[in-house]
């Protein structure tokens, strides 16, 4: 009888592990530098032709390797970075399945070229289709380049699915960009087609890497967030409310250095901005998560794209928490500030030469975001220049949420529609219709928990024809009206009778805002259909409905009131429509405005 | 025009007229004072188109005329003038003052821009005493209300019936009604819905012992008393049923001391909430109970003495509105009377035998109580 089934040869097999490490030019570009970074790497440099389909080569400074590691790096499962399937929790280096290096010399010409401190001569390997084809003297200095021509040459059949060379390019682009940005520390450049398409320099701060990435502006509109729980953190920069669009965003999540999807993250992300941004609004975000290695799932997907979390949920929390404790602060605020101050994300230089398997790499991945920590401290201490942030945020605090401080702010309505405010480090402008829409928006949610909402009884009920809509959602709301405020009694038909109502400001329109509440309610609007749930739709509604109006006259005790009470709320800086309640022009911006 | 004045005499008529310029306005002349020399004297006049104020001061005429000035300028001069006569004179559009060393000249509009103040013949009319007026605007002014969708509500109405006067304002929350008898009037039953700024002129203008004309001419009221006029125009429109909410059936009355009431409200009301202002009334045989429950904050409870009659009640009302009231009532003690939770609460006088007795009633709807 025939044998029908055989042990493939490794040529074969490299094939089809290509077939999962190795899609397309970016693929290979993202191996290569993950390499180049674990070898230690200050400086890469990437080369593209024909958007890499042609030609990609990768340089790196970093500590290479000897003759016989570069030779066995071109056997699949030979690696560096770890030894045993116990390593496999945690693994700290980016590379670790030994599977890129020879499934991508195995669709392509393939030429590295190494030298490693402490060797006699560097080496160069060329292989075809994975077949090793040279083995040369070569020499050069510290580091290795790999040189990938002709992807796919021997797999027609993946070399369709290719796309035109500028797609590819700009794959690779935003590849690279993902790396680039939890590594600050390392300069990256891309050339395609001796075009420049990316030119980072070492830096120490996510932030100037974001500037350097995307523009300036991008990076002044960044807000520092920073939550911890147990052993999970995050730290990162997400997008100031007001300067969020709709449509593109660009959403980056790292698990220590690793780029990675996750969508559930995402989502927490936006629950996180609810009510402060539109509903189709898609803010920024760049996120570096920390959890217990032992805890993170990272050998889901061979291209690592993807992390489980053991506690999920907690990690959900802890993302959704961050951003909205991130945006209770005075510089979540919309500003007029022509060069708002950026914030600062350091993180820790990478060591050069610190290769996988060696004792302090796990130490000094773990600490990657804690850059003057000292060896020793636990982990969880923030480091001394967040520290420094926090306190310079907390003595901001103290001028602005807590008002009756030492000096109350001065305090004047403009234009009877909004709030000025003088405070220590400027002006706040306060819409005075956004911000009491803020005041009732938390008061109804918090009423609508501990049941504590009183309607004033009126000595003249109001009778209200409704149409059938609106008369049924009175009869669905029934409850959640009477926590609002409003008593409300059918009287037969479509009519009902309205006993008591809120009394949210002197110059309330009862029945007003009962007429617009319920006729929103029944129709819909961009705003309750932004609301997560029935109760937010009732407050949000309920909200903007009674909220003081812009063109009230505000009395000094109504608007000092206005004023403490917004402060008091959680999210001050922004309205339940997204928007924000707040403009802040600083000190700084007046006197440059002034040429002082 | 030209005369001689006392600074006494101009600074008065100033002062009485510059309430009733508008601080800030679209038309010029109205920031401006109305002039008019005449046989009689000197009259100045000032509006805001709602209320205007005349008024007739002393002053030896030498040629007659009519001019507008500056109303806050001439004010600010006037009152640091040394004691002597004032001559003023006109120049065209200008205005003319010299007392003592000092001379001023001030640009001015001519008379005839000025809006002419309603006709309101007050031989028609009737006559109030002054202190009567003036009680009635105080018992019951504070209680219109700040809302704008209601405008019947933003004024207070006067009833004139046969032998008596009646105000009666409400924001729809609280009401406060005061009756005091009167000379029968020609208009026999008279509703007017009068804008409260009127009446504070009214009550700022005149005094007790003034009796003052009124009279009514389509939609315009006038008072007028020894040479002070005050013209204001009527909110049109019909005023809610009030008699009608007045509870006529409440059963349970609680006799008490104000001040210790108030006290107590205030301070257990010092932990309610800001936005409902919310506390919890109970009252039983001998005392009434006060609780606050505000969630985040904290919560109040007190006690003090009264004398109570009929079922207990549990009752919650916004302690602002409560205030109020009490401070108005005025009296030693006042009296309150319930039905139920839900119904209005009477608060009334208890005069004393030192106190003069009023026909006053004030109803507070009480707050929705969750539990």
């Amino acid at each position: 009888m025939p044998r029908t089934i055989r042990i493939l040869p490794d040529s074969v097999v490299n094939q089809i592990a290509a077939g999962e490490v190795v899609e397309r030019p970016a693929s290979v570009v993202k191996e290569l530098v993950e390499n180049s970074l674990d070898a230690g790497a200050r400086t890469i440099e990437i080369q593209l032709r024909s958007g890499g389909k042609r030609l990609i080569r990768v340089s790196d400074d970093g500590s290479g390797m000897s003759r016989e590691d570069a030779l066995l790096a071109l056997d699949r499962h030979a690696t560096s970075k770890i030894g045993s399937a116990e390593d496999l929790r945690g693994v700290p280096t980016f590379g670790f399945r030994g599977e890129a290096l020879p499934s991508i010399a195995s669709v392509s010409r393939f030429a590295l070229e190494t030298y490693a401190n402490g060797e006699e001569v560097g080496t160069r390997i060329r292989a075809r289709g994975g077949t090793i084809t040279a083995v040369e003297e070569v020499s050069r200095t510290r580091g290795t380049t790999v040189a990938v021509e002709n992807l796919f040459f021997n797999a027609p059949a993946r070399g369709k699915f290719l796309k035109a060379a500028a797609a590819e390019a700009r794959v690779v682009s935003e590849a690279i960009s993902a790396l680039a940005l939890a590594q600050p520390s390392v300069g990256f450049s891309l050339t395609s087609d001796d075009r420049t398409l990316l030119d980072l320099p070492s830096s120490t701060d996510v932030v100037d890497r974001i500037g350097a990435l995307w523009g300036e502006e991008v990076a002044e509109q960044l807000l520092a967030v920073e939550a911890r729980e147990g052993s999970l953190g995050v730290r990162g920069v997400i997008q100031r409310p007001d300067a969020t669009r709709p449509g593109f965003r660009r959403a980056y999540l790292f698990l220590r250095d690793r780029p990675f999807r996750e969508p559930s993250l995402l989502q927490a992300a936006d629950r996180g901005y609810r009510t402060t941004v539109p509903r189709e609004h898609r803010p920024w975000l760049f996120l570096f998560l920390e959890a217990d290695p032992a805890t993170v799932d990272v050998n889901v997907h061979p291209s690592k794209a993807e992390v489980r979390f053991s506690d999920r949920h907690g990690i959900e929390t802890l993302v959704e928490d961050a951003i909205r404790t991130a945006l209770e602060g005075e510089d979540s605020a919309a500003t007029l500030d022509h060069r708002p101050r950026a914030p600062r994300l350091q993180v820790r230089e990478r060591d050069a030469g610190a290769h996988g398997g060696e004792e302090s790499e796990e130490e000094s991945q773990m600490a990657l975001f804690l850059a003057s920590r000292s060896p020793g401290e636990p982990a969880s201490q923030a480091d001394s220049n967040v520290q420094a942030r926090e306190e310079r945020q907390g003595s901001d605090r103290q001028s602005l949420d807590r008002p009756d401080g030492e000096v109350p702010p001065r305090l004047w309505q403009v234009h009877r529609s909004w709030i000025l405010a003088e405070v220590r480090d400027g002006l706040l402008l306060i819409d005075q219709h956004a911000a009491h829409e803020r005041v009732l928006f938390e008061e109804i949610m918090r009423s609508f928990q501990d049941g504590e909402e009183a309607g004033q009884r009126l000595l003249f009920p109001l009778t209200i024809r409704l149409t059938p809509a609106e008369f049924q959602v009175v009869e669905d709301l029934g409850g959640l009206l009477l926590r609002t405020g409003f008593e409300v009694e059918g009287f037969g038909g479509d009519t009902v009778i309205v006993h008591a109502v809120p009394t949210p400001h002197p110059y309330f329109d009862a029945e007003r805002c009962f007429r617009e509440m319920i006729e929103e309610l029944a129709h819909g609007s961009e705003l309750v259909r932004a609301a997560g749930n029935q109760h937010e739709r009732v407050a949000m509604s309920f909200a903007c409905k009674a909220a003081v109006k812009a063109g009230q006259i505000l009395d000094p005790r109504e608007i000092r009131e206005l004023f403490e009470r917004l402060f008091e709320t959680e999210l001050p800086y922004h309205d339940v429509h997204g928007r924000p309640t707040t403009v802040r022009l600083s000190r700084g911006e007046l006197e440059r405005k002034f040429g002082r | 025009m030209k005369f001689s004045i006392t600074r006494q005499n101009l600074h008065q008529g100033l002062n009485a007229v510059s309430a009733s310029i508008p601080a800030k306005t679209t038309l010029p002349v109205l920031s401006n004072i109305l002039f008019e020399a005449g046989a009689d004297g000197v009259r100045m006049s000032g509006t805001d188109l709602d209320v205007a104020v005349r008024i007739r001061v002393a002053a030896d005429v030498e040629q007659e005329g009519r001019l507008t000035a500056p109303g806050k300028k001439l004010q600010e001069i006037t009152r640091e003038l040394p004691d002597q006569p004032v001559e003023v004179a006109t120049r065209g559009d200008q205005i003319e003052l010299r007392c003592g060393r000092a001379h001023f000249k001030l640009n001015g509009l001519p008379a005839d821009d000025f809006p002419t103040l309603p006709e309101v013949s007050v031989e028609e009319g009737w006559t109030a005493e002054g202190a009567q007026l003036l009680s009635l605007i105080q018992h019951t002014a504070f209680a219109v209300s700040t809302e704008e969708s209601r405008p019947v509500l933003n004024g207070v109405l006067w009833e004139l019936r046969d032998g008596e006067m009646r105000m009666v304002a409400t924001n729809g929350h609280r009401l406060a009604k005061m009756t005091i008898p009167a000379e029968s009037s020609p208009q026999t039953t008279t509703q007017l819905i009068v804008p409260p700024n009127a009446l504070q002129q009214v009550k700022r203008l005149f005094d007790a012992a003034d009796a003052v004309r009124i009279a009514r001419e389509g939609n315009h009221l006038g008072f007028v008393s020894n040479g002070t006029e005050v013209y204001t125009r009527l909110i049109e429109g019909t005023y809610p049923n009030y008699e009608q909410v007045i509870p006529k059936d409440n059963d349970k009355f609680a006799t008490v001391q104000r001040k210790p009431l108030e006290s107590a409200v205030r301070r257990v009301a010092a932990v309610a909430s800001d936005q409902t202002h919310r506390i919890r009334l109970q009252f039983s045989e001998g005392k009434v109970q006060f609780n606050v429950l505000t969630p985040d904050l904290g919560e109040a409870h007190d006690e003090i003495e009264v004398s109570f009659s009929g079922e207990p009640i549990t009752i919650g009302f916004n302690a602002n509105y409560l205030l109020e009231v009490l401070r108005y009532v005025g009296t030693e003690e006042v009296k309150l009377g319930f039905k139920a939770p839900e119904r209005a609460a009477t608060v009334e006088p208890v005069t004393g035998p030192d106190e003069e007795a009023l026909d006053y009633l004030c109803l507070v709807m009480p707050l929705r109580l969750v539990d």
